[in-house]
């Protein structure tokens, strides 16, 4: 006989609200139907009232924790429409705080994991090493958590010599805490215990379900917008994309701890290669026609939709945000899994509701 | 008239709707997303596949009153978005892999269909 059991929304490993209910056989899940709603917010009709440079400050609205890539989405998706080209120094700043939004990302993520199967010492060691990343932001852009680095036709900050230093400076802090932070996560029996062999997805499973990101790289899929001819900058600075074939919970996990060493390789060649120059080009007159743009956050690839009817105001925006994309997924997953593992499996696909309750 | 339009084919018919993306699915598209917008009283859907880092879109208007088939069959992962234009513009996709019958975000007491 099997039960259905809540989780959700409220829930100690969950940060934010997402519903699962869990059709249960003992301890064993047999069915799941996810649950959302909490808290959208209907952002991309709010913004049919707001001029298309106000709707970037919206758009960096939609999640705390990958603002700044938001934002570069939309203001590169409405230079799309306008077929403007932004000064390379521009795309190399924005590059470097895209990337610093994905190492707090990632850093975070691996706090909350830790904290979900009960290493709550390393939690808190995680969330130590974030806050050096979350200092140079805040000096970079004046802002801790929304940076507001990106404008449509640039960027609003230049990086100086004193913020090439400090970003320069706390990597090289940052890249021996997280090799600290790494062997546990990697090499700790009882870590491997949990999540070797947990949630397996196969490469072409993983793959139909349209998974985004570290959930669809985890099992051997080696795809990354960064790689796309949108993101022609990052072949020049040496980008690799971090892949792992194991598929299950430990999979996913090596991809985002590889993926903090490439973003630290990527500031670090981008700083190197930081052309002289404007940070901004005037942009006027209105947008018309529809452009697509994407962009790989730290949760993986968010897809940006826009369509300018000539006015100031956007016609519509839609955004696709890659939880939306990975959350089927656990549809896949759960099933044949023990109820102890819901809450590891769950966060193995890093779910930001903010950012699927846009 | 717009300029700067996305590269679309035209789908006439949710039958051909289904055979195309039942054919990218075949030539290893993955699924990516799916827009809706109102337009001429009814409905512009553009369904949007990647392969290779390239992207593949399909077009379907969808007039007044008609029930588009769901893709949710082919690829489960439709499931959610085609849910999201059930609540949000009050659409009806028909073969729905799991239905929330217009609550995926909204409650009983919400508006119903609030951008259709």
């Amino acid at each position: 006989m099997t039960t259905i059991i809540p989780f959700g929304p409220q829930h100690p490993v969950l940060p934010e609200p997402i519903a699962l209910k869990l059709e249960i056989d003992d301890d064993v899940i047999v069915g799941v139907l996810p649950s959302l709603g909490y808290v959208h917010r209907g952002l991309e009709t709010f913004v049919n009232t707001k001029d298309y440079n106000q709707t970037t400050y919206i758009c960096e609205r939609i999640c705390g924790i990958c603002s700044a890539l938001h934002g570069i989405t939309y203001t590169r998706a409405v230079e799309k429409l306008f077929d403007v080209e932004i000064p390379e120094r521009a795309q190399y700043i924005r590059v470097i705080v895209g990337e610093l939004n994905r190492l707090h990302s990632h850093i975070l993520w691996l706090g909350l994991f830790a904290d979900g199967f009960g290493f709550e010492s390393l939690f808190y060691e995680c969330w130590k090493y974030r806050e050096g990343v979350y200092d140079v932001l805040e000096r970079i852009t004046g802002n801790r958590v929304i940076h507001s680095i990106s404008k449509v036709g640039g960027v609003t900050t230049d990086l100086t010599k004193e913020y090439i230093d400090i970003t320069l400076k706390m990597l090289d802090t940052l890249e021996p805490q997280i090799q600290n932070i790494e062997k546990v996560f990697v090499n700790n029996y009882t870590v491997k215990k949990r999540l070797v062999g947990l949630a397996t997805m196969s490469k072409q499973l993983a793959y139909e379900a349209g998974t985004a990101g570290p959930t669809l790289r985890g099992s051997g899929n080696a795809i990354d917008v960064r790689n796309t001819s949108d993101w022609d900058i990052y072949k020049d600075l040496g980008f690799k994309t971090c892949v792992e074939d194991g598929g299950d919970c430990y999979a996913r996990t090596k991809v985002r701890i590889n993926e903090l060493y490439e973003s630290i390789k990527l500031i670090r060649n981008a700083i190197s290669k930081l052309p002289n120059g404007e940070i901004a080009t005037p942009v006027k007159g209105t947008p018309t026609g529809e452009a697509i743009m994407r962009t790989e956050q730290p949760r993986g690839e968010v897809v940006y939709y826009v369509k300018g009817n000539g006015t100031r105001k956007l016609e519509r925006l839609k955004i696709r945000t890659p939880t939306f994309a990975n959350i089927p997924s656990l549809l896949l997953t759960l099933p044949g899994a023990k109820l102890a593992d819901v809450p590891i499996i769950v966060l193995t696909i890093d779910p930001c509701i903010s950012c699927t309750e846009r | 008239m717009l300029e700067n339009t996305i590269e679309a084919t035209e789908i006439k018919s949710s039958e051909e709707l289904l055979k195309a993306v039942e054919g990218l699915k075949n030539d290893g598209y993955r699924y990516s997303t799916m827009m809706c917008q109102k337009e001429n009283e009814g409905h512009d859907l553009i369904y949007i596949f990647e392969k290779d880092n390239k992207l593949k879109n399909l077009r379907y208007f969808v007039k007044p009153g008609e029930k588009p088939k769901s893709v949710s069959g082919i690829y489960l992962c439709a499931l959610l978005i085609e849910n999201e234009y059930q609540d949000l513009f009050g659409l009806t996709f028909e073969g729905l892999a799991i239905d929330y019958k217009g609550h995926l975000y909204l409650t009983p007491n919400s508006p119903k269909a609030p951008l259709a």
